[in-house]
């Protein structure tokens, strides 16, 4: 026995002088197996072809189609209905720029932040191509890939109370990336630099700690203990560095 | 009307785009990309295996170098591919890997002790030698003879495109999102830019470039079901083909995964085979070493894929609501494993299947996955049709894999095209061809013809259901231009896509906002996505012949004879369907002759050049066949490599040198 | 996001956030032992008016100096107000932040999220709540005793304040403690996300059980507030130090805070204790 969804849309094209912010029902009967990929592109062939919504690897990697699903941001292609009740609520991320209905632009918003982070290995000089690459722990390389899991898909700033409230706070995608970079040998900058960037109410002392990031982080990320990790670094940092206050 | 001048215009964000971007950036130009998406959610980042490059640092490994590289790559491809190409790809692919090294890819590594492995249904264990500890790792795949895919977990175009993405903004280069180009502005003989579409505001915009890029990815989503993703619909093969003078290439060579889970379409990477997972079939039988008993589940992708769909077939495979599927097995390997080396796969089990693969088989049945085929190239990514416009990754036909492609060589191409055709589009820039009388005038001309077209759309007559004939055309795909294909089936598919094509040209769209509007996008794209099926259909109806994964049961051989030839495309100007023609592989120059690749019984037709190749190759190689494979001259004397089939000269200065190797001790 | 504010390599930001947890760690874990110093009246008069003596030196130096038990409060109102000063960092800065928060929270079933929402009310109502308390015994800290804190609780309408102010500040410290842990990375061991869980639980049952304790030792004061209420101003002596000294307060007030202070402050209309002084009650 199959169950008819409704689902309320948050409908609303801000490009669109005409358009008035608003939630739109839907019905759809289940199917076995149903994720949200497949209702919101079923809803989009047969009920309403205008419906804007963003998916590209539709398999749980590329980060697209984050979306606050019955209040929880979280991942829409890997979103079983049947693990929802039948009245589901989506809404876009919030924070970031609405493009239209459920679409959102989290590239700008991770383009500035890695630009402001600057979350690239610092190399010194160029590499030697054609020499045997320099050796890393196994153990190391499996810590970094741990923290290069992140997917940038935004769930984390949406559920993220001092990103609601500051608009220039980096969030635990900015801190995991700095925690990422601290912990590779490649990147050759130092504590400092590190806190240059996130030594600040934006940055890591923004953070109130309330985990929302890491609760609803889709790949799992430790960011509690990085952001703490990184923390008690920074305020290390702050205490043992130049004097200079205010 | 916006016009944005640049010297390169990159048209595709993934890893090809990203690293052939930062390449022209080091060379001092101008350059910008333009992207669908957020480039760090391009496709690039679905490959998770791994990236085949020959580092030798494993046990398994040792005795690698470009040479296995070049030769498995080459029989990998039924002999499509271009030997040159290549050649200048496994000279790179090394170079590459630990560039992304450096800039920060958290390559697995080796650890020195004895490790546990399961080969062949089997579990073994060797030492690895503390010469290799901490070097980059390299796991098994299949139609290999050494262990050759560096990975990371099975999260490898993850980490590779976040460094080359990262590197990309360290370099300050622009990416211009939600951006699609409409049309290549182009006066018939020299590319200057592209019409491009704001998918946020729906304004049109010129982007005027000496040199234009395109890297925009394959065309799997033309299939109704596909481990590609979904922005994958081919409009880069397609506006390419809308020029009238670009040619595509080998439309036809399209690859099919064994291992997609059932029925998503989500790929689960070769690498679960590659670490020892077994395919079973209804019965739990392992049915691989029936068909194949050398290579068994690690086969090439082409030759496992029909051996699936023939058990099935036979009635082996499980029936469930989504039509037949086998079973992938990778419990043997152990939990500890599959949660550390496979654990996107584990992630995939577990949301879209709802099983856990340390105690569950995987659904799986072959599924569209690769365009072997594309914007035909020479060697520098450049099209001989068209000057200034290159292309690289998949949507090109640079050939680097012929009619079936390695696992693990696609995200390695892709860096590696990227690495060499950026400098190659800067040595261009450089050149009398790369200076440009930029006509604004041309633009004009291209901008309003699109902005006509869209008009048009909008507020035309048209009443054709664009979602309707897209799902026919899915399923035309599906059903007749598949792992098997038969020349009526393939005739029809023909006809039944002309006839949509037409119905496409009369599609009504509802929504009137010009800007962010899914249908409008949706009403331009399937034209241009009904043109590149056409294509794929007409080019493997035409191909009376079996060669890696084109597979004609009515045409069971391969035929070099007659088919050892690349299909060329076209579309000129007004024609209802594109023209056909053949560019031959030059088998006199080939260092490695056509040959038996090994799988099932050997049915041949010889080209008439093999003989005579393969005697010359002989000779120069010597009794043994060893020889110095320098890639350049010794003391004086052209090497082997020279006098078989040289391409030193092919690459730019800075990537000539040999790569090193650890060369860790035999010590299994 | 916004674009990139200036970055300048001031360290004053990591100071500033160690100071913030430090203060909040000192006055949550002296609000904690203050209940049960508080709740001693639990234990009988006796119990308690031994430990208000303890903090005045009277088993040291041999006789009480309330100027100790102000100096504690002095120290402690800093460190509130010190707390406070930076806390307000992190509140919402104007009324768009809070409704932005308000909604957020709303709509986003986080309990960590909704806990930071209480946090800030409890906080925001400890602004006004905490010094009241503190500055009537600094001012007046001779006036601990089992009978002059029962006359203020009761007879001097405190007990509405001691109310609020004991269920504000269990759940302001019990969650900011809480969050101190996460924040640092405390206690965390092999498996955050376990500890997290058990920490939380641990903080609710703790915050219960000195609520608990703060209640029925606030209905103790009460209670002997009532019984006393026709001898407002009776200081309360133990049996056998009845002897030694005649009242549970010093004969002479501290040498900080003169008499006439202290009858300023009662004078005051609006001040909310009615309490004697007591050096009138003496008997």
């Amino acid at each position: 026995m199959s169950r008819a969804l409704t689902f309320h849309i948050f409908r609303h094209t801000p490009g669109n002088p005409d358009s008035v912010p608003h939630l739109q029902d839907y019905s759809l009967e289940e199917a076995p197996g149903m994720t949200l990929f497949i209702a919101l592109n079923r809803i989009r062939e047969e009920q309403d072809p205008s419906l804007a919504f963003d998916f590209v690897c539709r398999a749980g990697v590329c980060g697209s189609c984050a979306m606050v699903i019955n209040g929880l941001p979280g991942l829409a292609c890997r979103t079983l209905t049947a693990s929802l009740p039948p009245e589901i609520t989506l809404l876009p991320l919030p924070v970031f720029e609405l493009i239209g209905d459920l679409s959102v632009n989290t590239g700008k918003w991770m383009r500035a932040m890695s630009e402001r982070l600057e979350t690239w290995v610092h190399l010194q000089g160029e590499p030697d191509l054609d020499a045997v690459e320099a050796p890393m722990d196994p153990d190391l390389a499996d810590e970094i890939y741990e923290l290069d899991r992140c997917i940038e898909c935004g769930c984390c700033i949406a559920a993220c109370g001092t990103a609601q409230m500051r608009e220039d706070f980096v969030g635990a995608v900015g801190l995991n990336k700095i925690a990422r970079f601290r912990l590779d040998p490649r990147d050759r900058r130092t504590e400092p630099d590190y806190y240059r960037v996130i030594g600040d109410d934006a940055g890591v002392f923004g953070c109130m700690s309330l985990l929302g990031c890491h609760d609803v982080c889709p790949k799992g990320l430790s960011l509690q203990t990085q952001i703490a990790y990184l923390r008690r670094a920074m305020v290390r940092q702050g205490l043992t560095g130049p004097t200079r206050c205010l | 009307m916006k016009i944005f001048y640049t010297d390169v215009l990159v048209i595709g964000g993934g890893l090809a785009g990203l690293r052939t971007a930062v390449g022209v950036r080091r060379r001092g130009l101008d350059t910008l990309i333009l992207s669908l998406v957020p480039p760090k959610r391009s496709h690039s980042v679905a490959a998770q295996g791994g990236m085949q490059a020959s580092l030798a640092n494993g046990v398994k490994s040792l005795g690698d170098n470009e040479e296995v590289h070049f030769q498995d790559t080459v029989r990998g491809s039924d002999w499509g591919c271009d030997q040159v190409v290549a050649r200048l790809f496994t000279h790179m692919a090394p170079k590459a890997v630990r560039e992304l090294a450096a800039w920060g890819v958290p390559w697995s590594r080796e650890r020195q002790g004895e490790r546990q492995a399961f080969i062949n249904g089997e579990a073994v264990s060797f030492q690895v030698p503390s010469q290799a500890h901490g070097l980059i790792a390299a796991r098994d795949f299949g139609g290999t003879k050494k262990w050759r895919t560096c990975y990371t977990s099975d999260g490898t175009g993850h980490a590779m495109l976040f460094a080359v993405s990262d590197q990309a903004i360290a370099a300050a280069i622009p990416v211009h999102e939600r951006q699609e180009a409409l049309a290549l502005i182009h006066d018939g003989d020299r590319c200057q830019g592209a019409v491009v579409r704001d998918l946020v505001t729906g304004e049109l915009r010129a982007y005027l470039a000496r040199a234009t890029v395109m890297a925009t990815g394959g065309f799997g989503r033309i299939w109704g079901v596909s481990t590609n993703a979904i922005i994958n619909e081919g409009i880069g093969q397609a506006i390419a083909l809308e020029t009238g003078v670009a040619r595509l290439a080998n439309l036809e060579a399209v690859q099919f995964h064994p291992t997609a889970i059932v029925p998503a379409g989500i790929l689960v990477t070769e690498g679960c085979r590659g670490d020892g997972g077994l395919l079973r079939d209804v019965d739990g039988h392992r049915f691989m070493p029936d068909y194949e008993p050398e290579k068994k589940e690690l086969a090439s992708r082409d030759v496992v894929s029909r051996r699936m769909a023939e058990h099935m077939r036979k009635g082996k495979g499980v029936k469930g609501p989504f039509g037949d599927h086998l079973w992938l097995d990778i419990s043997v390997l152990g939990r500890a494993h599959i949660e550390k080396n496979l654990r996107e796969v584990k992630e995939i089990c577990q949301y879209f299947l709802g099983i856990d693969p340390a105690v569950d088989f995987i659904p799986v049945r072959p599924t569209q996955h690769y365009s072997m085929g594309g914007i035909r190239t020479d060697h520098r990514g450049q099209s001989p049709w068209l000057q200034g416009l290159f292309a690289c990754g998949e949507v090109a036909c640079w050939d680097l894999h012929g009619f079936n492609r390695l696992g693990g060589n696609s995200v390695a191409e892709t860096v590696v095209a990227g690495m060499l055709v950026g400098e190659y589009v800067a040595d261009f820039c450089a050149s009398p061809g790369g200076q440009i009388q930029i006509s604004t005038g041309l633009a004009r001309d291209f901008l309003r013809r699109e902005q006509a077209h869209l008009d048009h759309l909008l507020a035309g007559p048209g009443q054709e259901d664009a979602i309707a004939i897209r799902q026919a055309m899915e399923r035309v795909m599906t059903d007749r231009v598949g792992l098997f294909r038969k020349g009526p089936d393939l005739e029809a598919a023909v006809t039944e896509l002309r006839e949509l094509l037409v119905r496409a040209r009369r599609l009504g769209v509802r929504n009137p906002h010009p800007g962010a509007n899914p249908e409008l996008v949706l009403a331009y794209r399937l034209p241009r996505m009904l043109k590149v099926a056409l294509g794929a259909a007409l080019g493997a109806l035409a191909r009376t012949e079996s060669r890696g994964a084109h597979y004609r049961e009515d045409y069971p051989g391969r035929n070099d004879r007659d088919w050892l030839k690349r299909t060329l495309l076209h579309w000129p100007e007004g024609s209802d369907l594109p023209v056909l023609e053949y560019e031959p592989l030059e088998v006199r120059a080939m260092e490695l002759p056509p040959g038996f690749r090994g799988y099932g019984a050997r049915d041949i037709r010889d080209h008439p050049d093999t003989a005579h190749r393969q005697a010359e190759v002989d000779a120069l190689r010597g009794v043994g066949g060893e020889g110095d494979m320098s890639i350049t001259q010794v003391d004086g004397v052209p090497s082997l490599q020279e006098r078989l089939m040289p391409f030193h000269h092919l690459l730019p200065a800075r990537y000539q040198g040999p790569n090193t190797r650890s060369s860790a001790p035999v010590n299994v | 996001m916004k674009s990139a504010v200036p970055l300048s390599l001031s360290f004053c930001p990591a100071r500033l956030d160690a100071i913030q947890s430090a203060s909040g760690l000192i006055l949550a874990l002296f609000m904690w032992l203050h209940m049960l110093f508080v709740s001693s009246i639990l234990l009988g008069k006796e119990a308690f008016w031994t430990v208000a003596r303890f903090f005045e030196g009277y088993f040291i130096l041999g006789r009480p100096f309330p100027l100790l038990v102000s100096l504690i409060v002095a120290a402690i109102l800093a460190l509130v107000v010190l707390h406070a000063v930076l806390a307000l960092r992190k509140f919402p800065a104007d009324w768009h932040q809070y409704r932005t928060f308000w909604r957020h929270a709303h709509r986003f079933p986080h309990s960590d999220t909704r806990l930071w929402l209480l946090q800030v009310i409890t906080g925001f109502a400890l602004f006004f709540l905490a010094p009241a308390h503190l500055y009537q015994m600094m001012a007046h800290p001779e006036m601990i005793g089992p009978y002059a804190s029962a006359d203020r609780v009761w007879s001097g309408h405190f007990w509405p304040l001691y109310l609020l102010l004991l269920v504000a500040v269990e759940l302001h410290g019990g969650i900011g403690l809480y969050r101190l842990a996460l924040k640092w990375g405390w206690f965390m061991g092999k498996d955050p996300a376990r500890s997290r869980q058990r920490m939380k639980r641990g903080k609710w049952i703790l915050t219960g059980l000195f609520i608990g304790v703060g209640l029925l030792a606030l209905g103790a004061y009460i209670w002997i507030g009532i019984q006393h209420a026709d001898r407002v101003g009776e200081r309360y002596t133990p049996e056998w130090a009845k002897t030694e000294t005649a009242d549970e307060t010093p004969l002479q007030p501290g040498p900080l805070l003169g008499s006439d202070a202290r009858f300023a402050a009662l004078a005051d209309p609006g001040h909310p204790s009615s309490i004697q002084p007591a050096a009138e009650a003496r008997p």
